[in-house]
């Protein structure tokens, strides 16, 4: 169980890069080059309001998850892994 | 020289006229509800102008249908007859919606086909604002669509100003005008700042903003060519500042120094200091970060005293028409000797330091300021004058 | 005001040099890439690793904006201290149309909430100016104008306002165009589409060919005289009659109005005629890219070789590129029989 939620968890992690190198049009930034807990906004990445909006879309098309408060969003969008780590424990299973 | 303000026309959701939308404003009528003109799966209510009056609605066109309603009114109220020859006219009017050919089923068409029926495209290319408008009077100045987003409506009456001041025309006709567009809710739907309730602007508990429609039209001419014309002015738009944040593309800079900077600029302009203001017509469009920048920013350069609002919680926010709306209404404010309540305001913002009216107040004072903010870091403020 | 700076994005490159070196090199073919010949601004001329990060999200309408602007700025090699005092004026006709289709097609694919505000957001007009001042940190008073006729005129007038009140001691005044896929297929509809890519502008023929363009220019107008000084904007004016003879006029014949025969007037003068619409293509907002002509041939005191076909009128038209004593140059550009602009330019 434990093992197969870790495996989940990586490879969400992995596509979660790839959907922000892509949809925060992050150039000169590879998905690699993102750490699992680096800060994404202000310090760390440097993401901005901006970018947070657009998480929220992204969540909304590529895993059908729905983030009405932006003040959970802070806590949610903190790094990959904790977005990872939403997105698993929300996501409709198909 | 001085610039008179000889005449005022208003469209939005609180009236088809000046007089209807005092009235509406007095009474706190506040017709916000979800969108009737188009289909949309978005719930958030808006402020729409309920049947537009026919002589105005031109097909394709509600931007200009609106301003045109408007810009009857403000002629009217100048004693003016279009067409406005024999003097040179400037035409500087704000939109978003109409710069852009946002007509999504012709586009539908140009998608599935790569082609469509070009229609869509001439009534754009004939419609845009100051043009069309320049064209219907016959102005033979200078004419520029002002498309600074949220601010167009007062930087477009503060072009005028320095227009007429420069002297490159007599008269001016100056304001904005917007639509509630299917592709703008959506865009501010997805920006996260749509209210879900009717807006409640510089209220602890604010949520977001309305969209509204309209327009405002004023008719500003120099001193000289209108004491020639009718006499005696009542009104004058005395100063205008504009300043850019430098800071990011939807968001406020968070000192709001480019705002303060616009107000400051606004009053030397006008020749007055801040305690000459007797109200503040705040940009105040009820989402978190504007009316916490401003709250603040009218704070420190007017003090705790100063007597302020933002009508928005009746017209919803008008996009390239707010700054000529709000114009309208301070102008008409310094003529009537009072100022609404700030529909929406129940409890006092602690990152807010100062509170707006909550009845409809007398003011007696003769100088008053309305400011705009927008995306893209914009900041304007005008300052208007009772004679 | 005196103009001080000069930046251009353009088929042909990036930057002023780019640009007289193509006014030198004479026409070249358009690119046939699309729908129809076009000259069309590469990606290639359109990124730049110094503002890679502060132009990430911008689309290519903001990019040639912002670029142009930064260059004009850094071409005039002022450093202006008093940022609120530097102000920013962008004219367009279409504004960042290509960003505004690609923002209905998120509504149309993935319906009314679930559209990315980064596109909303640069489909908005003023979109690009707010990029120019943020790079910039300019403070000043921002503008950006949208009008099919006389855009650059009108913002050359508002400049002229702004340095003249005391509002400003520069401003950035510039336009910018993009072509995309709608536009050209409305192009392909309403224009009458030059197919041997050959823009013919002194034919003023009243069923003019055009060879659509798309790019940005922006001048850097200051108060006082630069160390790089072009020359000086005079008087503009809408509506006049010409009562005095220029050194040369350039004029904006491009295809994209149909009232060119209007231009045939200019013949009766006399003087020298250019006009380079063959170098950038057909642009509503053309007239910037003839004005940098101009400005450009009074700071070098040589006159640039112009494109045609054929001269129908027997215009007196500037047929190579050598010195040529010019004191004043007058850019015209005529839109209906009654209204001609000119904006003066001087040594």
């Amino acid at each position: 169980m434990e093992e197969s939620k870790e495996k989940n968890l990586v490879e969400i992690r992995k596509l979660l890069k790839e959907l922000l190198v892509e949809n925060l049009s992050l150039e000169d930034i590879r998905p690699e080059d993102i750490k699992d807990d680096e800060i994404l906004f202000g310090e760390g990445l440097g993401l901005d309001s901006l970018d947070a909006v657009e998480i929220v879309v992204l969540l909304q098309r590529n895993f059908g998850l729905e983030v009405k408060d932006m003040k959970q969003g802070r806590e949610i969008f903190y790094s990959v892994d904790t977005l990872a780590r939403y997105i698993y424990e929300n996501k409709k299973t198909t | 020289m001085k610039i008179v303000i000889s005449g005022i026309g208003i469209i939005s959701a609180a009236g088809f006229n000046l007089e209807q939308n005092l009235e509406a404003i007095k009474n706190g009528k506040r017709n916000g509800a979800p969108v009737s003109i188009f289909s949309t799966i978005l719930p958030y209510p808006v402020f729409e102008v309920k049947s537009l009056p026919e002589k105005y609605a031109k097909e394709g066109m509600r931007t200009r249908s609106l301003a045109f309603a408007a810009l009857k009114e403000a002629l009217d109220d100048a004693g003016l007859q279009a067409p406005l020859s024999g003097f040179r006219t400037g035409v500087c009017l704000g939109t978003t919606v109409a710069s852009q050919l946002n007509d999504i089923s012709f586009y539908t068409e140009f998608r599935k086909s790569g082609s469509a029926d070009l229609k869509p495209v001439d009534l754009f290319l004939k419609g845009n604002l100051a043009e069309s408008v320049a064209c219907s009077l016959n102005a033979s100045g200078p004419s520029i669509t002002v498309v600074n987003a949220c601010s167009s409506g007062t930087d477009a009456i503060g072009i005028a100003l320095s227009w007429l001041k420069a002297g490159f025309c007599d008269i001016a006709i100056a304001g904005g005008a917007d639509e509630i567009n299917r592709v703008p809710l959506c865009g501010f739907g997805s920006l996260g700042i749509l209210s879900n309730s009717l807006c409640a602007p510089f209220d602890k508990n604010r949520s977001g903003l309305n969209l509204g429609e309209g327009a405002g039209i004023l008719i500003i001419e120099r001193e000289d060519f209108y004491i020639k014309r009718c006499g005696k002015p009542s009104l004058y738009l005395s100063g205008y500042g504009s300043f850019a944040d430098a800071y990011h593309l939807t968001a406020p800079r968070p000192d709001g120094t480019g705002l303060e900077s616009a107000i400051r600029k606004a009053l030397s302009d006008a020749k007055v200091v801040p305690e000459d203001i007797c109200f503040v017509n705040a940009h105040g469009t009820g989402t978190l970060d504007n009316d916490r920048v401003e709250g603040s920013v009218l704070s420190r350069v007017f003090g705790d005293k100063i007597k302020f609002l933002s009508t928005k919680g009746y017209t919803g926010h008008t996009l390239g028409g707010a700054g000529s709306i709000e114009a309208v209404y301070t102008a008409a404010a310094l003529k009537e000797g009072w100022i609404p309540s700030n529909a929406g305001f129940e409890c006092k913002d602690d990152d807010i330091p100062i509170t707006p009216v909550t009845a409809n107040t007398p003011i007696n004072g003769c100088f008053a300021v309305s400011t705009s903010l927008a995306f893209g870091g914009n900041n304007a403020a005008i300052v208007i004058e009772r004679a | 005001m005196y103009i001080s700076g000069i930046g251009i994005v353009f088929t042909r490159g990036r930057g002023i040099d780019s640009f007289e070196k193509a006014l030198k090199e004479g026409w070249r073919e358009p690119s046939r890439t699309g729908l129809i010949p076009a000259y069309r601004v590469g990606p290639e001329t359109l990124t730049d690793a110094s503002l890679s990060k502060k132009i990430r999200r911008a689309d290519r309408f903001s990019r040639m904006a912002v670029l142009s602007a930064v260059d004009a700025y850094g071409n005039s090699g002022i450093t202006v201290n008093e940022r609120e005092k530097l102000g920013i004026i962008l004219a367009t006709a279409f504004g960042p149309h290509t960003t505004t289709f690609s923002f209905l097609d998120d509504i149309l694919d993935y319906g009314d909430a679930n559209v990315s505000p980064t596109k909303f957001s640069n489909s908005v007009h003023n979109a690009a100016a707010s990029y120019v001042s943020a790079i910039l940190e300019s403070r000043g008073p921002t503008v950006t104008l949208t009008q099919f006729k006389l855009a650059f005129q009108n913002a050359l007038i508002l400049a002229g306002s702004w340095i003249a009140e005391g509002r400003c001691d520069h401003v950035l005044c510039g336009c910018a165009d993009e072509l995309g896929m709608v536009m050209e297929c409305a192009c392909k509809m309403k224009l009458n589409i030059a197919k041997d890519g050959k823009i013919n502008p002194f034919a003023f023929s009243d069923s003019p060919v055009s060879v659509p363009g798309e790019g940005s220019v922006f001048v850097m107008l200051s108060k006082e005289k630069g160390s790089n000084n072009y020359g000086k904007v005079g008087e503009i004016s809408f509506s006049q009659n010409i009562t005095r003879k220029p050194d040369l006029f350039v004029i904006d014949t491009d295809g994209m109005s149909a009232y060119e025969t209007g231009y045939k007037d200019i013949i009766n003068y006399d003087t020298v005629i250019a006009g380079y619409s063959p170098v950038f293509g057909s642009m509503l907002t053309g007239s910037a890219f003839n004005f940098a002509a101009a400005a450009l041939m009074l700071k070098n005191q040589i006159a640039y070789k112009c494109i045609f076909q054929d001269n129908p009128f027997g215009a007196k038209l500037c047929v190579e590129t050598s010195a040529k004593n010019l004191n004043e140059i007058y850019c015209i550009k005529i839109c209906r029989p009654e209204i001609k602009t000119i904006v003066r330019l001087q040594k």
